[in-house]
Parts: C-alpha cells; structure tokens; sequence
C-alpha cells in the first residue's frame, strides 16, 4: 500500500512537473518552422542531459579545450541546434529572422551581443536568460545570405564559455569580436 | 539499385558492429504493421557484410522497404520509431533535404552505452525507406559528436547526392 502510495505521488509530481520541464523547450515560431519547406537542407540536432553527460566522456582529457568543454557539458541540460541551408540568398526574409528574436525579449531574456557584418551579410545575435538571478540558458540565431541556424542551450553556461562549445555537437563556431577585414558593427545589448 | 547505394554508402562511413537487438527487429515489424509494408530479402546481405566490413567493425543491421509511401508528415513516423524504440533511445539529429519529389528525410537516435553508441538510422526517400542499425566505436562517437549533422548527411546520402 505504502509502494502504491509513493508510485502514485511520484507520478502526481511527474505530472505536475511535466509543464516546467517543457517549458524549456523552445517552439521556433511557425513562419521559421515553414522555412523547411524552402530550404535546400534542414538539420536538426537534440541532445538532452543523459546523453550529454555521456558525451562529455568523449571529449579529449588530454586537450585543454576539450576538458573545459567537457566540464560544461556535463551541467548542461541540452542542447538544440537547427540549420536551414538556402540554394540561393534571398530564401528567407528579415521579417522571419525578426519574428524569431522577438521571442527573446526582456525581461526573460536580454541580448548580449549582435554582430551586424555589411560584407558578409552576416548577422549574429545572442541571448542569454537568467533564474534566480543565475545564467539559466543561452540562445544563438546566426543568419547568413542563405544559412540561417538557430541555437538553444539550456543549463548554467556564461557567454564567455560559448567558444568552449564551438565546433563541439553542431554548435557553430561563434565569432564574438570581427575580424580586421570584415565591416562590422558589434552593439552591446540588454546585458545589465 | 537504391539498396545497393545504401548498403555501399553504410559499408564505406565507419566502424560498425554485428549485434543482433531486439529494438531493430521491433521497429522492422512496427514499420510493416503500420504501413502496411515488407522489407525486401537481400541474398548474402550477411556474407556481404561479413566480407566487406571495415577493421574494428562488429555489428550492423539493414532492412529495405521498396514502394514504402513517406506520409507527409514526418512527425507521424517520428511517433512510430519513438513508441517502438522506447526509452534510452534519445532523438539526435534530423535531417531534411528538399529532392526531385518530395525530399528526403533521416532520423538518427541514439543509445548510449558505455564506450559504446548504437544508432538507429531511419532514412525516408518518397517512394522507399531504410532502417540501419549501427555501433560505433570510440573514434567513430567522437566524429558523430563534433559534428551530428555532417555525419547524418554523409551517412544517408543526402550530401553525396547533391553535391
């Protein structure tokens, strides 16, 4: 009776606790979702905490990038990336990269960087979330002439520790500061 | 002809493993029940492989649906392979290419298993569909890890039929 008992309200609490684990999940807004449809490829790739942490043992002890990442990994509690690949520039507009930055507005979320290239086309925003006044997840939205990828990870990373994951799970490698021959515009966000 | 291109494709990407597990045959029969379809017999698929497998490889699976309809969306087979499969299978990479007719669709899970990852490698094509199942090995895991997507692409074709 007493086993029923503890099954029956751990399962109340799963229940309850359902909506908030959820929450975390980030729905790309339906005019971005659509953009699969266009794009010349489309990859998605999910990585959550068990996975992660058992990942984490792949990375090099040996090279001192590798161990900061794997350090990382191992409190994060996953991962999302999403690349849409484009034949030709012009497949999305700016409006739908827009639709899908307005869903990182204060006072959840707060911009840290944008990175405006006029060479490149290249455009570079990140976000980060706090809770409990503590850094709770960051997101990535990189839109190129015709790549746009979007990044979500959730778990306790500082923006400083995003070059650690570059190159590591499908994260792109994050270029913060432009380069010398770029015509770049670097704005510091909402960051308080 | 496609079965073949697979089978090439898979034999030539990495180390891969020969364990027979109950979850590839499971997902075989729930592709057939709720589709209504029969993989394909492949004769001396086994010696094939046997024969033909890479150093270090020990374990591979491979069934073929021919004339396998790809519903149009694709979250109804993700339902399929996730309710089959069940847990410590965890979603990895998805990928999409727009092709000639309706495109072609990968889905990747992983399970994690000490040094070891199997993956269940379900590829859809409009009028066909493949499941593989593969073990990879330490160096093979690091590769996936760096770079799921690039993987996926390779593994399934999609980047080698475009470019």
């Amino acid at each position: 009776m007493r086993s029923i008992n503890q099954k029956s309200l751990l399962s109340v609490f799963l229940l309850l606790a359902s909506p908030f684990l959820r929450a975390q999940e980030i729905k790309l807004p339906p005019d971005v979702e659509k953009l699969s449809s266009t794009a010349k490829e489309t990859v998605e790739v999910k990585m959550d905490g068990p996975m992660l942490r058992w990942a984490s043992k792949f990375l090099s002890a040996e090279d001192p990038d590798e161990q900061k990442a794997a350090k990382l990994v191992q409190s994060l509690k996953s991962i999302y990336v999403r690349n849409f690949e484009f034949d030709k520039e012009g497949a999305y507009s700016s409006a739908e990269v827009q639709t899908l930055r307005s869903q990182f507005s204060p006072p959840e979320w707060s911009r840290v960087v944008g990175v405006r290239s006029e060479r490149d086309g290249e455009n570079v925003d990140v976000y980060f979330r706090l809770e409990n006044e503590k850094m709770a997840g960051i997101v990535i939205i990189s839109a190129e002439p015709k790549e746009l990828t979007f990044v979500n990870i959730v778990g306790p990373i500082e923006v400083d520790q995003l070059a650690d994951l570059g190159g590591e799970f499908g994260i792109p490698r994050l270029k913060t500061k432009p380069s010398s021959n770029r015509v770049a515009k670097v704005e510091k966000g909402d960051h308080k | 002809m496609r079965s073949l291109r697979v089978l090439i494709i898979v034999l030539c990407s990495s180390a891969m493993a020969f364990a027979g597990e109950p979850e590839f045959h499971g997902l075989v029969r729930s592709i057939e029940t709720t589709y209504g379809v029969h993989h394909m017999r492949i004769p001396l698929l086994g010696v094939a492989l046997f024969f033909a497998r890479p150093a270090g490889a020990h374990g591979l699976r491979l069934a073929v649906f021919e004339g396998f309809k790809t519903p149009m969306d694709s979250d109804e087979v993700r339902h399929v392979i996730e309710s089959s499969l069940g847990t410590g299978w965890y979603p990895f990479v998805r990928v999409h290419s727009k092709g000639q007719a309706d495109g072609e669709t990968t889905l990747i899970y992983a399970s994690p298993d000490g040094q070891n990852m199997r993956m269940m490698i379900v590829n859809l094509e409009p009028s066909e569909a493949q499941i593989i199942e593969v073990n990879l090995r330490d160096r093979d895991i690091k590769k996936w890890l760096k770079e799921p997507g690039e993987e996926a692409q390779g593994s399934s074709g999609h980047r080698r039929e475009m470019d």
